[in-house]
């Protein structure tokens, strides 16, 4: 079993950034199988939260999405969105929030909403649901995603969710809570976002540093970069044979 | 569904996959109500399908999907066709206008979409969003006007006959969008006797309700969490209806909305068994 797919070391990677006692919003996907890995190794006091409104979820049951009753199972209470984001997000209870991104800018911004295409026309995806919220107000935020070009800009094509930065100034003093996005986990390394950009913090076991570099088109600093952990046995048969057993996000 | 009037503005009480009012909205779509404003917290079939029918001039939600079904088909259609106006807000956001609306404020404060374009968007579009000061603190904070919606129809399990009405598992925006709408219609699975359910259960009080519609199945072909799930067949049949547009989702709302005079029939026709 020692060898692993690229979705297996993201959701590993993105586990270790989740402490116990975090209370973190999740959505469908590597979001929430890298939540559960974390409750289910190192972190057995992390608490799940979906936005639709959902406290405490362990399901690991295949869903179709936070509206799917199957992610409810085991739920240790429901309330409403004034509840989750209002009352637990909003008053700053969320010390963690999962996102995933069309495109993470080098202050760490987001685009969830819409990519501009070649031909300048635009392309809208689902909007932005409860990532705006999260982004906005939770204590901190880690974006995963696929480690593409194009997912990389210098300034993201429509800002969704804000980053660590406002306009190149403190998020405190546009009236923003929590640090904003820290952490970027990809395929292929685990990136910080820093006031002064994106540092290359390690790079994952089989990728190295110039196709790494190369697949980043703005500015890394990779001086400190060092090897990520691999993913270890027990790792992998949690994640295969029970958090994706059909290896919908993780293959 | 006398309540909802050409022009009116409508809160939805469904989620993407789950407690969508198909039973209502395939009625408007057979009354041929036209520029319908939709309010909901996140657009699920029920939007969809009343973009699709032709009946929704403007969305005010988050978005919208049918989750791992796929996007919001007719909406985007529509949306690009420049025929309704989408008003994108964030999930909080929606839910804090509907919940100022049922309060009776003036407007709600929030941080959220601070710092984004979702807020330069709505500060260019709608009139319903400011970017102020805290006179406290002196830093930026969005104020937003509150909503109360024409008419709320949201799906509830059971309710009584004043109104009360029990809604397993969670919510999202739906008890918010019940309290602040100046009528709110229930569709419910089961109407029960006054003094019958238990007070600790009641998640809309009657005093918000204005009518209680019995239908049972009534949010198929979604789901309601404890009493039916979702139907995936129909879902994708839909969805494969709505990606080619058209003759094939014409084809789709002749055969189960305007082909159909109840949703009774509507259930047969799909083949669920009551």
């Amino acid at each position: 079993m020692s060898r692993w797919a690229p979705g297996d070391m993201m959701a590993v990677a993105a586990s270790q950034e989740i402490a116990d006692g975090d209370v973190v919003v999740v959505g469908l996907g590597l979001p929430q199988i890298a939540a559960l890995l974390a409750k289910r190794t190192h972190a057995p006091g992390v608490t799940l939260v979906l936005e639709i409104g959902v406290l405490g979820a362990v399901s690991t049951e295949s869903s179709a999405g936070i509206a799917d009753p199957r992610m409810w199972k085991g739920a240790q209470a429901f309330g409403g969105m004034i509840d989750v984001l209002g009352l637990l997000l909003h008053g700053g209870r969320v010390t963690l929030g999962i996102l995933g991104a069309l495109q993470v800018d080098v202050a760490g911004s987001i685009n969830s909403s819409q990519v501009v295409l070649e031909d300048g026309s635009v392309r809208r995806f689902r909007g932005s649901g409860g990532a705006n919220d999260v982004a906005s107000l939770a204590g901190r935020v880690l974006v995963v995603m696929r480690h593409e070009p194009r997912k990389f800009k210098q300034r993201v094509d429509f800002l969704t969710n804000p980053g660590r930065l406002v306009d190149g100034r403190p998020r405190e003093e546009a009236g923003l809570h929590g640090l904003g996005t820290s952490v970027i986990v990809t395929d292929r390394a685990v990136l910080d976002v820093t006031d002064a950009g994106l540092v290359l913090r390690s790079i994952h076991p089989g990728e190295d540093l110039d196709s790494v570099l190369a697949a980043t088109p703005v500015r890394l600093d990779p001086s400190g970069a060092h090897e990520t952990a691999a993913p270890t046995e027990d790792e992998l048969r949690l994640i295969r044979e029970e958090l994706d057993p059909h290896r919908w996000y993780t293959a | 569904m006398a309540a909802v009037e050409d022009g009116s503005s409508v809160a939805l009480g469904g989620f993407a996959i789950t407690r969508c009012v198909v039973a209502a909205v395939h009625e408007l779509v057979r009354a041929g109500k036209r520029d319908l404003r939709v309010i909901q917290t996140t657009g699920g079939l029920d939007t969809d399908l009343l973009a699709g029918g032709g009946c929704l001039s403007r969305l005010v939600s988050s978005g919208g999907s049918l989750d791992r079904f796929g996007p919001l088909h007719a909406v985007n259609r529509r949306l690009l066709a420049g025929e309704i106006q989408v008003d994108e807000y964030s999930n909080l956001a929606i839910a804090l206008r509907l919940h100022a609306g049922a309060l009776g404020l003036p407007f709600v404060p929030t941080r959220s979409m601070l710092g984004s374009e979702l807020l330069d968007q709505l500060l260019e579009q709608e009139d319903a969003v400011r970017l102020e000061r805290d006179p406290f603190s002196g830093k930026p904070v969005v104020a937003l006007a509150p909503i109360k919606p024409d008419v709320a129809i949201v799906h509830v399990d059971r309710a009584d006959e004043a109104g009360n009405a029990v809604v397993g598992g969670p919510t999202w925006g739906l008890r918010e969008a019940a309290c602040a709408a100046r009528e709110t219609v229930l569709l419910a699975e089961e109407v029960v006797p006054v003094g019958s359910l238990d007070p600790d259960a009641i998640t809309i009080p009657g005093p918000f309700v204005s009518a209680v519609a019995h239908v049972r199945w009534a949010a198929y072909p979604t789901a309601a969490v404890g009493l039916y799930d979702y139907d995936r067949q129909h879902l994708e049949m839909y969805v494969a209806a709505a990606v080619e547009g058209g003759d094939a989702y014409a084809r789709y709302l002749d055969e189960y909305v305007y082909g159909v005079d109840s949703h009774e029939q509507f259930l047969e026709r799909a083949g669920v068994a009551l």
